[in-house]
């Protein structure tokens, strides 16, 4: 049984009303939903609140999932984005996006930035370089707009297949991928900026 | 940007490949032309690296771990209990995170601050007092706290106490009988003078009071009680020696 149909077991018995199934779901996929949450959000604390209503919500319409239409997590992934969503617009967090419209430069060479951040060894510098590094990109992504932010977490940080995550933001998957290129390189861009306004 | 290249894909076309060049699942003749692209457009070229660049990063970035009780918090949100069998999808903890774990909702609201600087202050007090007193907790280490020793403790406070009750209660008997001979022995004329004095005094025309001495009354009743029974030192003595 693999592991889409050990879940789909689980949402089955869930819905019937067996607790110990709802406790497994809440295990299997509380790391995923947080991280999901904290991404995006970019607070500890929103992330538990926000994360907490995801599992509140997905407990009251289990029964309204259908196994057929898709994988669970891609449905649980569209409630998700859905209540961050919701979230965003009611705390009025619009963050403004740099312009892809901006002419390339050649200063802009945020190659040699690449070189020195995945320069990671095991010496304490270099690990505190990559907190450093990890800590600049979660702050980096909290500048994304809400669009980009939310494919490019699915895709990099969720692993989520194009389809996928098509269907959690109900878009064509060309937008998708036009949404998930675009992130990458804002995010290269703002971390190369960054880097030299620190240096 | 538009403008078709010599390799024959224009920059649209770059696009929408460019998520698949990245994810490295492009190939043929879709992969050459678009390399050829990459190489030959000024504006694509740099715009691929930085869209490698962007998800290299991103995907470095470490999963956090959500917070101990959240797991708990979802179930009694949700079913209104905490977790009880499910534990085989929770990554290992170490003792002490899943003590911590488990004490943390417990004692949630006794972690407060507030009531950390309670607890303080009331230490502070305690220790404070304990020093006027005279009291050194490196004394207390050479308590014995054993259950025989306790109640060997019990019993010879208990010892002290009716020794004690027993030695005021000869005391006073003898006082008893003392002031009793004294009384006996003392002559009855000495009344009347003192009470020939106080008429003097009182010549009021208020009525005559009568002065009743009840301590006699009492007294001849105890010497009466007192007589018929063996004398009291013999039978304190006796209740001791037994």
């Amino acid at each position: 049984m693999d592991d889409n149909q050990v879940v789909a077991s689980l949402v089955r018995r869930c819905a019937a009303g067996d607790a110990v199934a709802w406790e497994e779901i809440v295990q299997r996929f509380n790391r995923r939903i947080y991280n999901i949450c904290y991404r995006f959000t970019g607070s500890q604390h929103d992330a538990e609140d926000l994360a907490q209503e995801v599992f509140i919500k997905i407990y009251r319409t289990l029964k309204s999932y259908d196994t057929d239409k898709g994988a669970f997590m891609t449905w649980v992934a569209t409630l998700t984005r859905n209540l961050l969503v919701d979230h965003f617009r009611k705390s009025k967090q619009d963050r403004v996006t740099d312009s892809m419209d901006e002419p390339i430069t050649a200063e802009q060479d945020s190659i040699s930035m690449a070189e020195r951040l995945e320069d990671v060894g095991p010496s304490p510098d270099a690990r505190l370089q990559a907190r450093e590094t990890q800590e600049m990109v979660h702050k980096a992504l909290q500048k994304l707009s809400p669009e980009l932010r939310e494919a490019v977490i699915l895709r990099d940080l969720q692993d989520m297949d194009y389809r996928e995550i098509a269907l959690a933001l109900k878009v064509p998957e060309g937008t998708v991928k036009s949404r998930i290129n675009r992130g990458r390189t804002e995010l290269a861009r703002l971390l190369s900026r960054t880097y030299r306004q620190v240096s | 940007m538009s403008e078709e290249s010599q390799s024959g894909m224009q920059c649209l076309d770059f696009d929408a490949l460019l998520s698949e060049a990245i994810d490295g699942t492009l190939s043929g003749a879709e992969l050459e032309q678009f390399e050829a692209h990459r190489k030959a457009c000024a504006s694509c070229g740099p715009m691929f690296a930085e869209a490698q660049h962007g998800m290299k990063l991103l995907r470095g970035l470490a999963e956090v771990e959500p917070p101990a009780n959240f797991v708990h918090n979802v179930l009694t949100a949700t079913i209104g209990r905490a977790a009880t069998t499910v534990q085989a999808a929770r990554p290992r903890e170490s003792w002490w995170e899943r003590l911590r774990g488990g004490i943390r909702p417990a004692l949630g609201p006794v972690l407060q601050p507030k009531f950390a600087m309670s607890f303080a202050m009331a230490f502070f007090s305690i220790s404070l007092v304990l020093n006027l007193a005279g009291v050194k907790v490196a004394n207390l280490r050479h308590l014995d706290l054993s259950p025989n020793a306790i109640m060997r403790g019990a019993y010879e406070a208990q010892a002290r106490v009716v020794k004690y009750y027993e030695n005021i209660r000869f005391v006073y008997e003898i006082e008893s009988r003392v002031q009793e001979l004294k009384r006996a022995t003392t002559p009855e004329e000495s009344g009347p003078p003192a009470e020939k004095e106080k008429d003097r005094k009182d010549r009021s025309d208020k009525p005559d009071r009568k002065y009743q001495n009840y301590s006699r009354e009492r007294e001849a009743v105890t010497m009466a009680r007192l007589f018929d029974s063996p004398p009291l030192a013999d039978q304190v003595f006796a209740r001791r020696n037994s």
